[in-house]
């Protein structure tokens, strides 16, 4: 079967800690309870969740949709946002788990990217040179959210066209973002051209295109 | 019901702490220790159980058979007694003690409120119940999660979600004696538009193109499959196949003569020179006929002020015609799906060109790409083949190439043509007398392939 890739990084830094955390949590259900009735998304979606905080940690390696339990994703007291190490984990999953074409082997669809922060990397080097790693690998969609006003969206930029920002981290945004995220997911494994990549639906105008 | 029995010297019964405490009063502090001791124990143990446990039962499929092994050493608790599930039988799952299994199969969808009951050894006369409520979640059949969303008939370059063809030939040739030869020949094409765009109320992107040039006897079939990610490539894939047609049809006309000589050459004698004749004949049909779709497109895409790449589509073109000496096949293939020459008596497969693909799923080549339409790259992509006899010519999709052959190795195979031949001989009667293969043949395209929804086209000749 050929799997269409998704990775989902999430911020578990300290700030979002509380009310944030449990919208995340109750987005990420809702996300997945939707894929779940859609048929596209239940024969080909496999989702990868990493955390990231002062460790990062893939909390859902690379799962179909229909055997996916979803953990409580949790914060700690305080501390940095590692998205750089989070990138580099992604990577090495990447090249671990997803499947090429091959004469003899149907590759898995182009995978997609999102990277929800309410802050920046707190590891700044390691980000901008795991930016460059990111790059090398081709990717349907590089998907930056910006969550909240102390979010800094120009961190994503430098990595992705795609940034979202959302105002505020309560649970009517998130779930307005992961409705579009699942969207996203449905416009996945289509036929495209060798070297292009995937042409987003527009997200609802409670979310903010950055440009 | 009473919450504790103590069956130590004295028997004491209490349903409530305040009952507990009172009886305490009356007897001795040793066992009053005892009691409080083991309370305590059980208390704290039930405690971390319900809130610490992660307990884990595996998801399952509606009407698929589930079968999940449960290790209740794993979940770290002493004195285990008995302990089962409740509320399997709901939805048509059981508990079997002896193995451990949660079995069955599931006839309803959703997250089913299960109940996990654990009976602790040596405590009073198994009263004392652990229970712990968990999830288990069914997943619906994807087959049931399909709609079939009409394609509004008011969006631009509205096309029917499907489309057939049926072409009865009957040639005379006389023979070498003299005598009257009939050919007879069926052309049939079908197109249906995938699960994946029916869910969506979106149009079917693939298209075909059939004709008979009775004149001079040959047969035009080709096939394209507007890109996905694309959005009026339904526009792009009509085009080629018309102008495709068109152009074959004008081109072959115009240079019958030398074209057919160039042939007849080749197969008395096979030199690279009578080679590359009939590829310069080829050149001049189908590489026009190729070049000028493209032109076509770019027209429509002007003309709508849009990028020629919203019209993406790959592109399968063949042009053949029986010879005394057997069936001369000309093609040019763009993209992925697949074309053969396919000869059951002799378990032979002749595949004309290579499948353009890349790294992942889905990724390939369209005959707009600007690279496609220079001279060398669309000049490399012809090719022919003479062959005795065939029992059909195929040009396919992805949409049917994915969940038929797979992979590129396998497209060259003879045995999977044979199975995909088997299989379309189930549902469509291939005898010359069958006016409704193309109908059989339309009908043939609905079949499940998990993963694989795209739309379905192709063009058969036998």
């Amino acid at each position: 079967m050929r799997r269409l890739p998704v990775y989902l990084l999430i911020d578990t830094s300290g700030s979002m800690r509380g009310e944030a955390i449990a919208s995340v949590n109750v987005g990420l259900n809702a996300l997945i309870s939707c894929l779940r009735k859609d048929p596209q998304a239940t024969e080909s979606a496999c989702i990868s969740i990493i955390t990231f905080d002062k460790e990062v940690n893939n909390v859902v390696p690379l799962t179909e949709i229909a055997d996916i339990q979803l953990p409580e994703i949790t914060t700690p007291e305080s501390g940095p946002t590692h998205l750089g190490k989070a990138l580099q984990l992604f990577c090495q999953k990447i090249d671990e788990e997803v499947v090429l074409s091959t004469k003899e082997r149907k590759g898995d669809w182009m995978p997609i990217l999102f990277i929800m922060t309410d802050g920046k990397p707190s590891d700044i080097l390691l980000y901008r040179e795991m930016i460059v790693e990111v790059k090398k690998r081709k990717l349907a969609a590089i998907i930056g959210c910006a969550a909240g006003l102390d979010a800094k969206p120009e961190y994503l930029k430098e990595l992705t066209d795609n940034v979202i920002s959302l105002d505020t981290t309560d649970s009517a945004t998130f779930s307005q973002y992961f409705k579009w995220v699942s969207d996203v997911v449905g416009i996945g494994g289509r036929s495209m051209g060798a070297t292009d990549t995937l042409t987003l639906p527009p997200p609802p105008s409670e979310l903010h295109s950055i440009i | 019901m009473d919450i504790i029995k103590y069956n130590g010297n004295l028997e004491i019964a209490a349903t409530d702490e305040m009952q507990l405490i009172k009886s305490f009063d009356k007897n001795n502090a040793e066992i009053k220790n005892d009691i409080i001791s083991k309370w305590g124990v059980f208390e704290n143990r039930n405690k971390s159980f319900v809130e610490n446990k992660n307990i884990y039962i595996a998801n399952g499929k509606v009407n698929q058979e589930y079968c999940f092994s449960f290790k209740i050493d794993e979940l770290g608790l002493s004195d285990i007694g008995e302990y089962y599930f409740e509320g399997l039988d709901t939805f048509g799952l059981s508990f079997d003690s002896v193995t451990n299994e949660i079995k069955g199969i599931p006839v309803t969808a959703g997250e089913h409120k299960i109940k996990l009951v654990i009976k602790i050894n040596d405590w009073g006369h198994g009263k004392l119940l652990l229970e712990k409520e968990l999830t288990l979640l069914i997943n619906p059949d994807p087959k049931s999660l399909w709609k079939n969303i009409p394609t509004p008939n008011d969006i631009e370059y509205f096309k029917p979600d499907s489309n057939q063809s049926f072409v009865k030939v009957e040639s005379v040739q006389k023979s070498f004696f003299g005598e009257n030869k009939f050919t007879k020949q069926i052309l049939i094409a079908a197109s249906q538009r995938g699960r994946s765009h029916a869910q969506e109320g979106r149009p079917r992107d693939d298209d075909f193109g059939l004709y008979y040039l009775k004149e001079h006897d040959w047969y035009i079939m080709t096939v394209a499959d507007g890109a996905g990610s694309a959005k009026s490539s339904r526009k792009g894939s009509e085009i080629a196949c018309r102008t495709v047609v068109e152009v074959c049809t004008s081109k072959i006309n115009e240079r019958i003569s030398e074209f057919e000589r160039h042939i007849k050459e080749f197969h008395s004698d096979k030199t690279d020179a009578n080679r590359k004749c009939i590829r310069d004949s080829l050149w001049e049909i189908l590489g026009n006929a190729v070049f000028l779709s493209v032109k076509k497109i770019e027209e429509e895409a002007r003309g709508a002020d849009r990028p020629i790449k919203d019209y993406s589509t790959t592109l399968i073109v063949s042009i053949s015609k029986k010879f005394k000496f057997g069936w001369f096949v000309g093609a040019f293939w763009v993209g992925d799906g697949g074309i053969g020459i396919y000869d059951k008596n002799n378990q032979f497969v002749k595949v004309l060109g290579e499948s353009d693909g890349g790294e992942y799923a889905g990724q390939t080549r369209f005959v707009t790409m600007a690279e496609i339409t220079q001279p060398p790259e669309l000049y490399r992509r012809l090719r022919f083949e003479i062959v005795d006899d065939f029992t059909a010519l195929i040009l396919m999709t992805d949409g049917i190439t994915d969940p038929k052959f797979e992979t590129d190795a396998n497209l060259l195979k003879v045995d999977k043509w044979s199975e995909l031949w088997n299989d379309l001989s189930k549902e469509v009667n291939f005898s010359y007398n069958n006016e409704d293969s193309a109908e059989q043949l339309l009908n043939w395209l609905d079949f499940w392939a998990p993963g694989n929804h795209d739309d379905r086209t192709i063009a058969i000749l036998y």
